[in-house]
């Protein structure tokens, strides 16, 4: 870390390019009622009403983000477009303290990977004290010529864009820089939160921001991630190097609530019921999303070696038992003020084994389910130091774990297979379980050179490099590389669960399982047999899960801890007396007075929106809604070997076709006609569910319905009718 | 034979919840559990018999997330 | 450290404690706001619920709020607390307190006006000690205990 004086010689070489100044509001029943426009081409710095009707039909968050972006981009605009924005925002709730999951700030752009919208959902202060300043949400526009930082300060009142030429780019060095340089003294850096990438979200696609805060507790900054999509890539593009907002004096009634009384109420229930269900419920307390590894193991459902396996005998290498010890416990591990869930882990001490930073002791934030299993086991990679070491790195680097992890897996097979090879690789053994090969390779992406460059481009781009290039089989690289919409499938086998194909696949964003994870009541429970009701489960889940992004929510504490009395309930799968909380939530702080089915209303109107902004940008149809095979079935024989008896059974028992006495290859072949069949017939009765064409798009009398039937909406859709 | 989640499952004599678990190996911790339609509490899992012909639900709590 | 400790057996339900910390220690008239809680049970008998000092909520308190000041008081500095009531659900007694009109929550200060308010003796200001809790135990993520190297 730079002493003071460094600092302030590193301060000094900032040129300031513009300066606003703004009458800061008061935050009004969970709005600023304003939102912030920053060009960092032409350095205009506005204010822009909220009006009604958004805050009726967007509510706040990804629905702002959404209509923001809209109105700024046209019909051909790329992610390296300057008129491409970032968009960030939190929602009306974001921001309360007292109830669990309530700081997310929800982040869109046109991704560089899957060329429409992406939308990612993150903690860390970034969101509430933005709102707080007094600004529901932040766009970005334009590209820079030299290295800026935007910073807000909702004490000054002031936003300025800032050249900061001489602060490194890799963001556990540079969110600590960032808050010290604008924190006022020590206590005050808690009233300050960074957004940065890193190198890595230079010469990638697939690059990630990092949100911080300052853990009290710890003495020093954590990050969390809008990991999705490549959001980081774009920022680098922009020359942005960070963003930084400071507020001081958050409080209980910051978002000056209509009703205090009935939030305070809520929360304390919240917190009593994590204080007494967690720790016999999923322990994410002391173990955070990993708890996940064990549990996904034994129902072949953790990915192995790029998806085609879900289980292996080296997992209890990385079970939560091993990471309960490493992970520093009985800290208050929220990513926001009042997650009693506290699901946000550290590892402290870790001493770096590899790249720029070999030698350094560091804190490493994570590892989550989602980065264990990516970098893990999908890699074949069980251990817990090489787990931790490409999670720091990608951190600090701003690349997606996620992306990382099942792209990685991709090459890994892609490898083993020989279809490239060390000529290819410039000499990197990429095979399962090479640890060292996988951190190399993200070195190399840090640093711009060698097989990094391409490895860095995501899957879809890689697998064109690879047919045309290195003259690999194009269908078979579609087989097995885990994308869908250009975005890396996140870290289940969907492999027995239909439901949880379309969970995938029919997504507006891509394969990221925020928007609906059905396994467990499809594959397991068997609650959703028919067409039907695996349609209704993803009109429902989704929408549901869409509202935490329109209000600032994190999904978690709805159901990773649910009531005692839950199973008594009568649909305990969607934990009744959780959405309640929600509903009183929502009218507490808006002064509303909404229902349950209104929550739904409201994240259709916004889910729809963006079906049809991913039309209007040449995507979002049918087409692109298809998934690779091996997220339906066995591509290879191992595949299918590894699993004879399951599927022998199903060709018995629901294809009709005997498999006695035929070859592997032609069950594969059976196997595969019946579940392609299966999805295509998913995808009819899902579209005719939500109300959209068999093509996919949202019938005009479904944006009526809905009320966002706006000509301009209206005139996208009837294109494709 | 009894049913678990709609499917058949073997019966074997002095099978009991706990044991029908285990033998699922349904280790997810937010499950709860009917015997022919009657939900049985947590604490009674390793005395409850599973009788043959049973339909037994161990219905995993998370959905959609 | 001196904690309030209750006898429900001598307690003659006139509330005169709730009444004297809302006065002197809230300088309010409303007994809602006193940070002891005298409830008659449905069998008639009494319920006298204040802090014990135990200091668990220390260990929950995201913003370092909480502490235990020179005498061993558990204390709340309410110019750090956001009032996120993390403290409130996890109380092991249910002795933080909470009400619509305040945006923190608050406790027993441990400074025994009540105690000598009370005219049946129900109340006693006595010597306790406890465990300390995590965090006074010392700071965590200090170098001094590496990364295990069984893992590397």
């Amino acid at each position: 870390m730079p002493t003071a004086k460094e600092l302030q010689a590193m301060k000094s070489k900032h040129n300031v390019l513009a300066t606003f100044s703004y009458d800061k509001p008061k935050v009004d029943k969970g709005y600023a009622n304003q939102t912030l426009y920053v060009n960092i081409e032409s350095n205009e710095i506005k204010s822009k009403p909220v009006t009604q009707d958004m805050k009726d039909k967007f509510i706040g968050g990804r629905g702002f983000d959404l209509w923001l972006l809209w109105h700024a981009v046209n019909d051909d605009t790329r992610w390296d477009s300057p008129e491409n924005e970032i968009c960030i925002a939190t929602g009306p709730i974001g921001g309360t303290t007292q109830y669990p999951g309530t700081g997310k700030s929800l982040v869109t752009t046109i991704s560089p990977t899957t060329e429409q919208v992406i939308d990612s959902n993150v903690g860390g202060y970034f969101g509430p004290l933005l709102k707080f300043s007094g600004w529901d949400a932040l766009e970005i526009q334009g590209k820079a010529t030299e290295e800026i930082i935007i910073v807000i300060d909702g004490e000054e009142s002031t936003v300025t864009i800032e050249t900061a030429p001489e602060e490194p780019v890799d963001t556990h060095i540079l969110s600590e820089i960032l808050t010290d340089m604008y924190a006022e003294d020590e206590d005050d850096r808690r009233n300050v939160s960074v957004v940065s990438a890193g190198r890595g979200a230079e010469h990638a696609l697939i690059g990630c921001l990092n949100f911080s805060l300052w853990d009290v507790r710890r003495g020093g900054i954590r990050v969390k991630q809008a990991g999705r999509g490549g959001i980081g890539s774009v920022f680098r593009n922009k020359k942005l190097k960070a963003l930084v907002v400071r507020q001081p004096g958050v409080s209980g009634d910051s978002n000056n609530p209509a009703d205090l009384n009935v939030i305070q109420k809520t929360g304390v229930k919240m917190h009593r019921e994590i204080c007494t269900e967690d720790h016999r419920q999923e322990r994410m307390r002391t173990t955070g999303t990993p708890h996940l590894i064990e549990v996904m193991n034994a129902y072949d459902l953790l990915p192995v070696h790029n998806f085609q396996y879900g289980k292996h005998d080296d997992t209890p290498k990385i079970t939560s038992d091993v990471w309960f010890k490493l992970f520093t416990q009985g800290i208050p591990d929220g990513c926001w003020y009042g997650c009693s869930m506290a699901c946000a882990k550290t590892v402290e001490n870790f001493e770096l084994r590899t790249g720029p930073y070999k030698g350094e002791i560091v804190r490493v934030d994570g590892p989550e389910y989602e980065t264990a299993a990516g970098v893990g086991s999908n890699c074949g990679i069980f251990d817990p130091a090489a787990i931790l070491e490409l999670n720091f790195y990608c951190d600090t680097y701003g690349v997606d774990t996620i992306s990382w992890g099942t792209t990685v897996a991709f090459l890994m097979e892609c490898y083993e297979r020989g279809i490239i090879n060390k000529e290819h690789t410039g000499g990197l053994e990429l095979k399962f379980g090479n640890r060292e090969a996988s951190l190399e390779l993200l070195h190399q992406v840090a640093r711009g050179e060698g097989f990094g460059l391409i490895a860095g481009q995501g899957i879809r781009r890689i697998k064109k490099i690879f047919a045309d290039k290195f003259g690999a089989d194009i269908n078979f690289l579609n087989d097995i590389g885990m994308e869908n919409k250009g975005l890396e499938y996140s870290q289940y086998v969907s492999k027995e669960s239909l439901a949880q194909q379309g969970g995938y696949a029919l997504t507006n964003k891509g394969p990221q399982h925020d928007e609906a994870w059905l396994i467990f009541m499809d594959m397991v429970n068997n609650q959703i047999p028919t067409f039907e009701d695996k349609a209704e489960a993803l009109h429902y889940f989704p929408l549901w899960r869409t509202w935490f992004g329109l209000n600032g929510l994190c999904k978690l504490p709805w159901n990773d801890v649910t009531p005692a009395d839950n199973p008594e309930t009568d649909e305990p799968n969607k934990v009744p007396e959780h959405v309640d909380n929600y509903v009183k939530l929502f009218n507490g702080v808006t002064g509303m007075n909404i229902t349950r089915e209104e929550i739904i209303l409201q994240s259709k109107r916004v889910y729809d929106f963006q079906r049809v902004f991913n039309i209007r940008l040449g995507k979002g149809l049918r087409k692109f809604d298809a998934q690779p095979y091996r997220a339906a079935g066995p591509v290879t024989k191992e595949e299918y070997e590894s699993r004879a008896e399951r599927y022998d059974g199903q060709l018995k028992e629901l294809v009709g076709f005997d498999p006695e006495g035929k070859s592997t290859e032609e069950k594969l072949a059976a196997l595969r006609v019946y579940k392609e069949d299966q999805y295509e017939k998913l995808m009819d009765s899902v579209y005719k569910r939500r109300g959209w064409t068999e093509n996919a798009v949202p019938k005009i009398e479904t944006l009526k319905e809905i009320g966002i039937d706006y000509p301009e909406i209206v005139e996208v859709v009837k294109r494709h009718l | 034979m009894i049913t678990v989640n709609g499917r058949n499952v073997d019966w074997e004599s002095g099978l009991t919840v706990a044991g029908l678990i285990k033998k699922m190996n349904y280790i997810f911790p937010q499950i709860f559990v009917t015997i022919n339609g009657d939900l049985i509490k947590k604490d009674d899992y390793d005395t409850t018999p599973v009788s043959d012909g049973d339909a037994v639900e161990i219905i995993h709590m998370i959905a959609g997330g | 450290m001196k904690y309030v400790k209750c006898h429900p057996d001598k307690c003659g339900y006139k509330l005169v404690c709730m009444a004297t910390c809302a006065k002197k220690v809230q300088k309010s008239d409303d007994p809602a706001l006193a940070n002891i809680v005298i409830t008659k049970k449905d069998d008639g008998t009494i319920d006298m619920n204040v802090c014990n000092q135990c200091g668990q909520c220390i260990d929950v308190c995201p913003t370092g709020a909480l502490y235990r000041n020179k005498p061993g008081v558990v204390r709340i500095n309410k110019d750090i607390c956001v009032g996120c009531y993390t403290c409130v659900g996890f109380c092991p007694t249910g002795s933080m307190r909470t009400h619509e009109s305040r945006t923190v929550p608050f406790k027993c200060i441990s400074c025994g006006n009540c105690v000598k308010a009370c005219p049946n003796k129900a109340l006693a200001h006595e010597e306790g000690e406890f465990e300390p809790s995590y965090f006074e135990k010392g700071e965590p993520g200090e170098p001094g205990e590496t990364f295990p190297k069984e893992y590397f």
